[in-house]
């Protein structure tokens, strides 16, 4: 067997030379330490990504877009297409975790100041995704054309319109029209399959080449150490990827069979809307803000400012490796420590909040 | 408004100052020497006794001698009252409780507002006065006690007074085209009708029904014979025992009526749609239906269950032998809601009282048979139904046949309307669907739940799987790892110093 392998690799590496990325890959190390933890989840984010693309090409194969049959293909997905039940079940779930997923890396990132001088790039492609990751989400939802999703769609749509002067033709071009309609789904869709995994795998290759070229960050102060720990990336590192990887994939297939995401109602656009509508926990705490927000602050409109500054926060955020100095220079940046924690606590209290609402 | 009051405390003066000088009546004594219709009527008028004088509507001094003083108008005379002012000035008293009390009547005085607000309150044709006016019923000179067989309104004279312009197509066609002109005719048929032009005044006439001032349209819901309150109408005499002892008619329909299906649906539950009793008896000829009408009766609503009756072998025989057609296995006024006990042969079933094995053993077989498939279909549904819950409860998708059961329950109503054919292969043709609905119900249903194990199952090989795959592969890199440290540590110690 070992024999067959080592021909088939031999076959390889003549043609494609091979032996010099072996060679590139035994030499690359990952730094272990006691924050070694958080390495794992940009693994777990990018496997997660792959359950995605692989059950969104399953339920492709079934599911219709359009107001008429939309809910109906979800509907024979889940009972007559065999584990058709189990693919959409891990897609919602795995989509939720993976913004999870995605959330802690970013945070940790963030935390270690990973970002900082040589990464910038690789924290700038990753924020990217991250809010294409939102994206996916927020155009999935409404692919079911369920009651819950067509409204949280309608409140969605309608907070992206608040925006001054731009908000009114983003919203018209979202919708396709002036209400969430037929016509809203078809490009949701084309959004949540075509442009947004398009550019998605465009910038993950590049994160994933600047990783590996770059090597992974270690914190700040880890090399005044005596001694610096490492592990061979290859198999070492990979292999415990790995492991967590099934832990994960177990972890989807229980909460999959145990609780099944459910349909719910078909959408009717003339009904009312039901009570409790709200968005996906991920953008539960703007949406609670925007609720306490007063009407009008002095002269501003409230749920334009409570827009502007999310606004301004996440492009403060999405520059930070530009405008946070002091770790570029190595030295500890106890604002920054202080800002992500009020970030967390924050997005925390307010999710919390809006759920108990 | 004020207008009216400033009218109404003008003529109020006057006929009290009229009704001191009432035996010197100077209008009317001149005007009866003029030979005049008016002043002859005024003669036995109920006013008149009650000392008001001509002025007491007309306005001016009765007892002047001098027709120029008696009818000056700064004594108050006004002439012919016109239009709205009509009713106004029988309001002056009529509307006055004290003005009344102290002419020692007892009548309400709130019939003028009644009126107002009653159907006949609506503007007439020309838009400048009320579509009735006081003495449209009970006349202008001659007014006597409804109580008085002379008066318009007297029980046996209403009916007469109220087509004067309810008969009349023309005119009713410009105020209200689609409401019917021949109630007289249908009254003339009815027991009430037939009673009333023998002349008993007991029997209920148009005024009985539809109340007198206050007569509001059958559609407004605060109407006397609006649908909900239609038992309650029929049931002021006809639930009164003593009124009715005469007739020598059963007096509980209206407590049986609202015991029943229809009365539930009527009274309880608000459903205008629900028959009340004009709606079997009829409204203006009303009168029991006939044996063999019964099923034309009831059948206007259920037009299904009637036809198949009517061509079922019961038709035949029930004719033959003057049997009440629905009535005989439903009741009349105190229908109850038809049960899957009434068919068969047991207890509760009305199919034995006529058929038994040893009088009607065909008929005993058919009843025992149908009843036996409707228990069937009954259990079935049931059963369907408990598993698509238990299915639904467990997280499956059993959509498809929850909305089948639809198909069962449909068979199952179906069948009970098709028992009405009293033929046993068109009650099949009925009820089998149902069963074969249902067993696919519950195939479909069951199969949800094994799947449901089956993922437990499989969820559990699987994770036990993958648990042990990642497992293996932890303690590999763990080995490597220590086979790397050994080596590290070996090769350490080899190196010279």
């Amino acid at each position: 067997m070992m024999r067959i392998l080592r021909s088939i690799y031999a076959w390889m590496d003549e043609r494609l030379q091979l032996k010099g990325l072996m060679e590139y890959m035994g030499k690359k190390y990952v730094p272990v330490h006691r924050h070694s933890i958080w390495y794992y989840f940009g693994g777990v984010s990018l496997f997660l990504f792959i359950i995605q693309v692989t059950t969104g090409i399953l339920l492709l194969l079934y599911y219709k877009s359009g107001e008429a049959l939309a809910f109906e293909s979800i509907r024979f997905i889940m009972a007559k297409v065999e584990f058709g039940w189990l693919i959409r079940s891990i897609h919602s779930w795995a989509a939720n975790l993976f913004i999870l997923a995605a959330m802690i890396h970013m945070f940790s990132v963030f935390f270690e100041k990973a970002y900082r001088k040589p990464r910038e790039m690789t924290w700038l492609t990753g924020m990217l995704m991250f809010f294409l990751a939102l994206g996916f989400g927020f155009s999935g939802y409404l692919l079911p054309w369920n009651e819950l999703a067509f409204f949280a769609t309608k409140v969605g749509t309608d907070i992206a319109g608040i925006v001054p002067v731009v908000g009114k033709p983003i919203m018209t071009f979202l919708r396709g029209g002036d209400e969430v309609t037929g016509a809203t789904l078809s490009r949701f869709f084309g959004f949540h399959v075509a442009v947004l995994p398009g550019i998605f795998t465009v910038l993950l290759g590049m994160h994933l080449l600047m990783v590996q070229r770059q090597g992974m960050s270690e914190p700040l102060g880890h090399r005044a150490e005596e001694e610096q720990k490492t592990m061979p990336f290859f198999p070492n590192f990979m292999l415990r990827d790995l492991a967590l990887w099934l832990l994960v994939l177990n972890l989807l297939a229980i909460l999959a069979v145990f609780f099944p995401w459910e349909l719910g109602k078909k959408a009717d656009v003339l009904s009312s809307a039901p009570a409790g509508i709200h968005p996906e926990w991920y953008f539960l705490f703007m949406f609670q803000t925007l609720k306490y927000i007063p009407g009008k602050i002095w002269f501003l409109d409230g749920e334009v400012l409570g827009i502007g500054l999310f606004g301004l926060a996440g492009v403060l955020w999405t520059l930070i490796p530009f405008w946070d100095r002091k770790s570029a220079r190595g030295e500890q940046n106890r604002f920054v420590n202080y800002l992500g924690l009020f970030a967390v606590l924050y997005i925390l209290l307010f999710t919390i909040l809006g759920w108990l609402a | 408004m004020k207008t009216v009051q400033r009218l109404a405390v003008t003529v109020a003066v006057l006929m009290l100052w009229a009704g001191g000088v009432a035996a010197a009546d100077k209008c009317l004594e001149c005007h009866t020497a003029t030979g005049d219709k008016p002043s002859a009527l005024f003669m036995h008028d109920v006013h008149r006794t009650k000392g008001i004088t001509c002025a007491g509507c007309h306005g001016g001094n009765a007892s002047a001698e001098d027709m120029e003083q008696a009818m000056d108008p700064k004594a108050g005379f006004r002439g012919v009252p016109k239009g709205d002012e009509i009713s106004q000035r029988c309001a002056a008293c009529h509307a006055d409780a004290s003005r009344m009390k102290s002419f020692g009547s007892s009548l309400l005085t709130t019939q003028f507002d009644q009126l107002k607000a009653s159907v006949h309150g609506g503007s007439a044709l020309d838009g400048k006065e009320r579509i009735v006016q006081c003495i449209t019923c009970h006349g202008a000179h001659g007014i006597v006690r409804v109580t008085n067989p002379a008066s318009p309104v007297y029980p046996l004279n209403i009916v007469r007074t109220c087509t004067r312009c309810h008969a009349d197509a023309a005119l009713m066609r410009s105020y209200d085209p689609k409401l019917p002109v021949d109630q007289l005719e249908k009254y003339r048929t009815s027991v009430h009708g037939k009673r009333n032009a023998a002349g008993d005044p007991k029997v209920a006439e148009c005024a009985s029904c539809h109340g007198s001032h206050d007569i509001r349209s059958a559609k407004d819901a605060t109407s006397r014979v609006n649908a909900a309150h239609v038992p309650a109408t029929c049931g002021r005499c006809h639930s009164d025992a003593a009124y009715m002892k005469p007739y020598g008619i059963p007096t509980d329909q209206q407590e049986k009526f609202s015991r029943s299906v229809h009365g539930v649906a009527l009274l309880q539950k608000h459903d205008h749609g629900a028959p009340a009793c004009n709606s079997c008896h009829g409204n203006h000829g009303a009168a029991p239906p006939g044996i063999e009408s019964i099923s034309k009766v009831c059948g206007t609503c259920h037009a299904l269950n009637a036809d198949l009756f009517s061509s079922s072998p019961h038709k035949g025989i029930f004719d033959q032998q003057h049997l009440p057609e629905c009535e005989t296995c439903h009741g009349s006024h105190e229908i109850l809601p038809a049960t899957d006990a009434m068919l068969g042969v047991g207890p509760e079933a009305v199919c034995s009282r006529c058929h038994t094995a040893q009088k009607n053993p065909r008929g005993f077989a058919a009843a025992r048979s149908m009843s036996t498939v409707m228990d069937s279909l009954r259990m079935m549904e049931r059963r369907a139904q408990d598993l698509v819950n238990d299915a639904e409860q467990k997280g499956m998708e059993v959509s498809e046949p929850k909305f089948r059961l639809r198909d069962v329950h449909q068979a199952w109503l179906q069948s009970r309307t098709m028992v009405h054919a009293f033929n046993e292969a068109k009650f099949r043709t009925a009820a089998d669907p149902g069963l074969v609905a249902a067993q696919a119900v519950i195939t479909e249903a069951e199969a949800a739940i094994h799947e449901y194990t089956f993922r437990r199952v499989g969820l559990g090989i699987s994770t036990i799987i993958i648990t042990i795959l990642a497992g293996s592969v932890y303690l590999f890199v763990r080995r490597l790892e220590r086979r790397h440290q050994r080596s590290t540590v070996s090769h350490s110690h080899h190196t010279p110093s």
